[in-house]
């Protein structure tokens, strides 16, 4: 059986200044629990529709729901302290230390400094960076997967039941990514979120995805299992995606 | 939020602090600005028993100015205000107008072309007649009857350049003006009554002509760089230079009689006033004057001296002074900054006043005004435009446009450099605020901060060594641009630099411009400092 629709994006149109169509109404379910990876080329609409779920963006025709009500109608300050969210760059703050970063939505929540503290050196810890070594370095004394790891604590921070991450092992070399890869695999087993993560990586999508979205100049070509894509795939795009990877992998 | 780490707290607490100082800096300037415009009308009405004698910014004029303030002083009980060097006729004519000064010294020539725009005349009689009938009907003001010698232009050769051909009048340097090289002074460029008249009258067409300043064109003609110069007739130079004064046998130059030139009201409030400036009818001929100048220019004599001495020859005062201080000679550079150091002090003092008002002021208008202009981006470009052209307007310029609106003195000079300091502080803040760590920005909105608690962590503290450059810019502008406010009489270290030119004395000229290089140059690096010291650690590539 099916559980009821965390997010649901309903025939949702972005267009950006006069020609610019981002999106092209896109309609599709975000499951309880599920990851549901968004997969396109560049330029395909995946950050686009990753910033209409916590009401970033309001799309130019069609709707977005959290838990059946219209964002439109939510406060959006409040949708965003309930979602996390990992940038495509992580986009740390730069003045702000690791354990500043990762504490910023507690805070914004108002917590307890101690209860605060707890939660980062926890986090920290669940990414295997030493709370002791970390928490008072500035974003430009990590590395790249330093980093997204420390981008991805502060999106679970305030224990979000939502988690957005916009290529969050993008500009990683191989290891770093597969190691980083390696360690998200072991979390979605701990963890309970709903996440919605971009790529275009297709070992990626397949690897990391309860069910995977294939995005194309805006428009949603298909939506399914893995296994589903590879036996039926609904398009000759994504015949060709699938194509190119299996030849690609060829010895 | 008192669990913050102290760095983010701490910019954010200076950022916080700002704005709010900026807030209230909007309403602190408006009240300023409010008190700026009631001063600048009513500063004859505040002032009773009170006159305020002008000059222009050359020697002469300075010297008539002083010997009406001392004769106002020693004979009637009005207390004098010195308003001495202001730049040129405009200003000291729309100073006047204005009521900031009460009388200057003036000459009949002057008056008529330059201020009336009429044609020149030959006639000396008419031509008082006609300033004091038209100044009088037009803006109430009153020449006193002429001081008894002419200050007007005429053409000099330096006799070695007459080896081959010797020259009597003006006519004769016609003849040959195709091989001469002139210099003139940019008045006399300009003016009806200069050269662009004096060449249709005589038909002059020289081979070069070059704009100087009046000293340097003496030392420029000794030298043999020039052939031809304007020179003013009472000038004491003369005396050290061998020069031929030619003959302007075609009545070219109208008469330029000194006198006073005084406000009609001033004169009715202090009826005393008209009474004892009369003393000076008729007191002093060519002669006499070209002395006077000559202690002033050449033997460096301060003002008050040569003035004093001429009014106890005339026994108009009385001094219990033991007969005039010699002459002081030039001295070298480090021994004259030395002596002349409580001077130079107190110069510096005022530099720093001007600068630094004007700096306060333009930080609580610009960093308000560049929050602003963050929000509201479609009118920021233009409106930074137009902030810009401030910046394009020469700074004499400016500085005599503030003439009619605020007279002279500090509060015009201020109110210039202000708008001078607005520019880089307004830019930098606005496009500090705009392009502070877009991507920063981006995901601390994702995470749900309010735009105003992102301007507040994020863009300001950001943003503020961006802003910081632009205070420094705007510091380092304000105080050089300080030295100009000499000529509208606000003081500063301007002031040795504008006395130095007209005396070509380079020590007094470096005696100003070495403390303003200076003051320049430790203004920037301590905001340099303090830009390094502003920038949120981890900023630095290499944290301490
Ligand atoms: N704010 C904006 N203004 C105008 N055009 C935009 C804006 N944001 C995105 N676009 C355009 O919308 C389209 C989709 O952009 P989007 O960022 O969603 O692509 P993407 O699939 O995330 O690409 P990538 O893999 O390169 O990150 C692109 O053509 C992009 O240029
Ligand atoms: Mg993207």
């Amino acid at each position: 059986m099916t559980p009821a629709p965390v997010l649901s994006v309903r025939d949702a149109s972005q267009v950006f200044g006069a020609d610019v169509r981002a999106l092209r109404a896109v309609t599709l379910d975000v499951r309880h629990g599920e990851t549901l990876v968004l997969i396109g080329e560049s330029g395909s609409g995946k950050t686009t529709l990753l910033r209409l779920l916590n009401g970033l963006q309001t799309p130019t025709s069609g709707d977005v729901c959290l838990h059946g009500a219209s964002i439109r109608a939510q406060d959006p300050i409040e949708i965003r302290r309930r979602i996390g969210y990992v940038q495509q760059d992580a986009g740390l703050l730069p003045h702000w230390t690791v354990a500043d970063n990762v504490g910023l939505v507690p805070w914004l929540l108002g917590w307890e400094p101690a209860r605060r503290a707890g939660r980062v050196d926890a986090l920290l810890d669940l990414m295997n960076l030493d709370p002791r070594r970390f928490r008072t370095r500035y974003p430009v004394e990590l590395s790249g997967g330093q980093q997204q790891r420390v981008a991805f604590a502060r999106a679970l921070a305030a224990d979000p039941d939502i988690i957005l991450l916009d290529e969050p092992f993008g500009a990683l070399d191989a290891m770093t990514r597969h190691a980083l890869q390696q360690q998200f695999l072991g979390l979605k087993q701990r963890l309970t979120q709903t996440m919605v993560m971009v790529t275009h990586d297709l070992d990626e999508a397949l690897r990391l995805g309860d069910r995977i979205a294939v995005l194309k100049e805006g428009r949603l070509l298909q939506i399914g299992r893995p296994d589903e894509l590879l036996r039926t795939p609904a398009h000759d795009d994504v015949a060709h995606l699938l194509r190119y990877r299996a030849e690609g992998r060829r010895p | 939020m008192t669990g913050r780490v102290t760095h983010a707290a701490h910019a954010a607490h200076t950022a916080h602090h700002r704005r709010h100082r900026g807030r209230r800096g909007v309403a602190a300037l408006l009240g300023l600005a409010l008190l700026l415009s009631t001063a600048g009308s009513n500063s004859v009405a505040a002032r009773d028993g009170r006159v305020v004698v002008g000059s222009k910014n050359f020697l002469e004029s300075k010297l008539l100015a002083e010997m009406f303030a001392q004769l106002i002083e020693g004979r009637t009980d009005l207390a004098v205000e010195r308003r001495l060097g202001l730049a040129g006729t405009q200003v000291c004519f729309e100073a006047l107008r204005a009521g900031a000064i009460d009388l200057y010294p003036e000459y009949t020539g002057t008056g008529l072309t330059a201020i009336l725009r009429r044609p020149p005349t030959g006639d000396a009689r008419a031509a008082l007649a006609t300033v004091r009938a038209e100044f009088l009907r037009q803006w109430d003001l009153w020449w006193l009857n002429p001081l008894g010698f002419e200050n007007a232009y005429a053409l000099a050769v330096p006799r070695a350049r007459m080896a081959d051909a010797p020259l009597r009048t003006i006519s004769d340097l016609a003849a040959v003006s195709s091989s001469m090289r002139a210099g003139f002074g940019y008045e006399f460029l300009k003016r009806q009554d200069g050269l662009p008249g004096l060449q249709t009258r005589y038909g002059l067409e020289f081979r070069h002509v070059r704009a100087m300043q009046q000293s340097l064109k003496y030392q420029a003609a000794a030298a043999g760089e020039i052939d031809v110069l304007d020179i003013y007739t009472t000038d004491g130079r003369l005396a050290a230079y061998d020069f031929v004064i030619l003959d302007d046998d075609r009545q070219f130059f109208p008469p330029y009689d000194a006198s006073g030139l005084v406000r009609g009201a001033a004169l009715r409030r202090h009826p005393e006033l008209g009474a004892v400036l009369g003393l000076l009818t008729n007191a002093f001929d060519a002669r006499t004057m070209r002395q006077l100048n000559y202690r002033l220019q050449e033997g460096g004599e301060p003002v008050e001296t040569v003035a004093r001495d001429a009014l106890s020859a005339l026994r108009l005062i009385t001094t219990d002074d033991a007969g005039p201080a010699p002459p002081p000679g030039r001295e070298a550079l480090f021994p004259y900054l030395w002596s002349h150091r409580t001077t130079l002090i107190t110069r510096t003092v005022e530099h720093l006043a001007l600068a630094g008002l004007a700096l306060g002021l333009g930080l609580l208008a610009a960093i308000p005004l560049g929050l602003l202009l963050e929000r509201r981006r479609r009118v920021a470009e233009p409106v930074i435009r137009i902030i810009g052209l401030t910046q394009t307007i020469p700074s004499i310029a400016l500085l005599a446009f503030m003439i009619p609106v605020f007279g002279i003195g500090e509060i015009p000079a201020v109110t210039a450099l202000w708008l001078y300091s607005l520019f880089p502080i307004v830019r930098n803040t606005y496009s500090g605020l705009r392009d502070a760590a877009p991507r920063a920005v981006e995901s601390a909105r994702a995470l749900g901060m309010t735009e105003g608690q992102i301007l507040h962590w994020v863009r300001l503290p950001l943003a503020a060594p961006v802003i910081m450059a632009g205070v420094r810019t705007a510091a380092v502008i304000t105080v050089g641009t300080a030295t100009l406010a000499a000529f509208i009489g606000a003081g500063g270290l301007g002031v040795p630099i504008v006395a130095g030119l007209q005396m070509a004395d380079a020590t007094v000229i470096l005696s100003g411009a070495l403390p303003a290089a200076a003051l320049a140059l430790a203004i920037d690096a301590l905001l340099g400092r303090v830009e390094v010291w502003i920038r949120p650690r981890g900023l630095q590539r290499d944290p301490a």
